[in-house]
């Protein structure tokens, strides 16, 4: 018998929150880990190796801001506040808020039945959310 | 060997809730639990009520808690759950007498994922069967194991939360008929379980591929829908 390839429309089989947020909840968490392993390799090309202690190589992989190398023996801390590294800080508080929210709407979706409840909470949480990233960010802009 | 086995009770024209009561008696190793239960209701409790049918784990309907987890009372040996066993109804569903639940919700669920053959083209020139390869055949294989016992779904935390969610037991079913490349409904069934109580409801536990009686492997069939559904691929 001759086999044929069986493939579903996106139209046909329909696209709704949960079907990106399933997909983005994935890729994001990879880009997390990108983000991380540019932040570590950046560090030691600008010197982190000699210069600066694994608890603070490990911060600064996860948020890369100025602030985390004030502390260490690096003299010169320009090359640790450029646009470049902003744009990656920001890059990893948007993902890891936006992959954390749509943990917390599971969550909802799990323990809380009362439909009014949950709608207020989930609302509760988008706005929270939207709070903590727009704190992140401007931190990473303004430090 | 002697068994004491501590069953869930509840008879709801006397009991406003479930109580525990305790019997003690002899018993093979080798015997079933539900040997064991049927002793039990022949011989010093007639009250006590389960569901039994075929009692060789092919019809599902005496799928219980057995020391905490879910099982089927006609394939768990005595000389595997130990002397001392617990026995109690199913989660997620409500008790109607002693370890009988209501197993409505369940198969309303069921119902809804289009559990049969569709396929409307005119039948092949010999109007007998529609042939498959064996390839073909095999991609859907496990999930045509189902029972429908419901001990998978009554052992999932997310359907403990809420009855909306499909459950996995309906999710098989809808992988059994969308991965047969005979049936033409795939993409309907599709759109009926990319809903946040079908498979998105799904959080990987695993609860239910560890208390299907068939050793299907639920979570990964579960994950296969999740995948056609955001690739449309079917293969």
């Amino acid at each position: 018998m001759t086999e044929k390839s069986r493939t579903v429309s996106l139209t046909k089989r329909g696209f709704n929150f949960d079907t990106f947020m399933w997909a983005f909840v994935r890729l994001s968490a990879l880009a997390m880990y990108l983000c991380a392993f540019i932040g570590l390799g950046g560090a030691l090309i600008m010197g982190a190796r000699t210069q600066m202690n694994l608890a603070d190589i490990m911060r600064w992989m996860f948020m890369p801001n100025p602030n985390h190398v004030l502390n260490t023996n690096i003299p010169d801390i320009a090359p640790w506040t450029t646009v470049f590294w902003k744009i990656m800080g920001s890059a990893i508080v948007l993902f890891a808020t936006s992959h954390g929210l749509y943990g917390l709407l599971s969550v909802l979706e799990d323990y809380l039945t009362e439909p009014r409840l949950r709608r207020a909470m989930r609302i509760l949480f988008v706005l929270l959310t939207a709070v903590m990233m727009a704190i992140g960010v401007y931190i990473m802009w303004t430090s | 060997m002697q068994v004491t086995l501590k069953i869930s009770r509840y008879n709801p024209e006397v009991d406003k809730t479930f109580h525990y009561e305790t019997y003690t008696l002899e018993a093979e190793p080798t015997d079933r639990v539900l040997d064991v239960l049927e002793r039990i209701k022949g011989q010093y409790d007639g009250t006590l009520s389960f569901r039994r049918s075929c009692a060789h784990g092919i019809c599902g309907s005496d799928a219980m808690r057995i020391n905490g987890r879910n099982m089927l009372a006609c394939k768990t040996l005595i000389r595997d759950v130990g002397e001392k066993i617990t026995v109690e109804p199913v989660l997620g569903l409500r008790i109607i007498k002693d370890l009988i639940v209501d197993m409505e919700p369940f198969f309303d669920n069921y119902k809804k994922v289009l559990p049969y053959f569709i396929n409307d083209s005119p039948l092949p020139e010999d109007g007998k069967e529609r042939l498959q390869s064996p390839e073909a055949r095999l991609r859907f294989d496990d999930t045509t194991k189902c029972i429908l016992c419901g001990a998978c779904t009554t052992s999932c935390p997310s359907f403990w939360a809420s009855d909306e969610y499909l459950g996995p037991a309906a999710l098989v079913n809808a992988h059994r008929f969308i991965f047969d490349d005979r049936d033409q409904a795939a993409a309907e069934r599709l759109q009926i379980v990319n809903d946040v109580v079908g498979v998105w409801r799904c959080h990987t536990i695993f609860n239910c591929t560890v208390a299907c009686p068939r050793e299907i492997q639920i979570t990964k069939a579960i994950g296969e829908l999740k995948m056609a559904l955001e690739t449309g691929k079917l293969d």
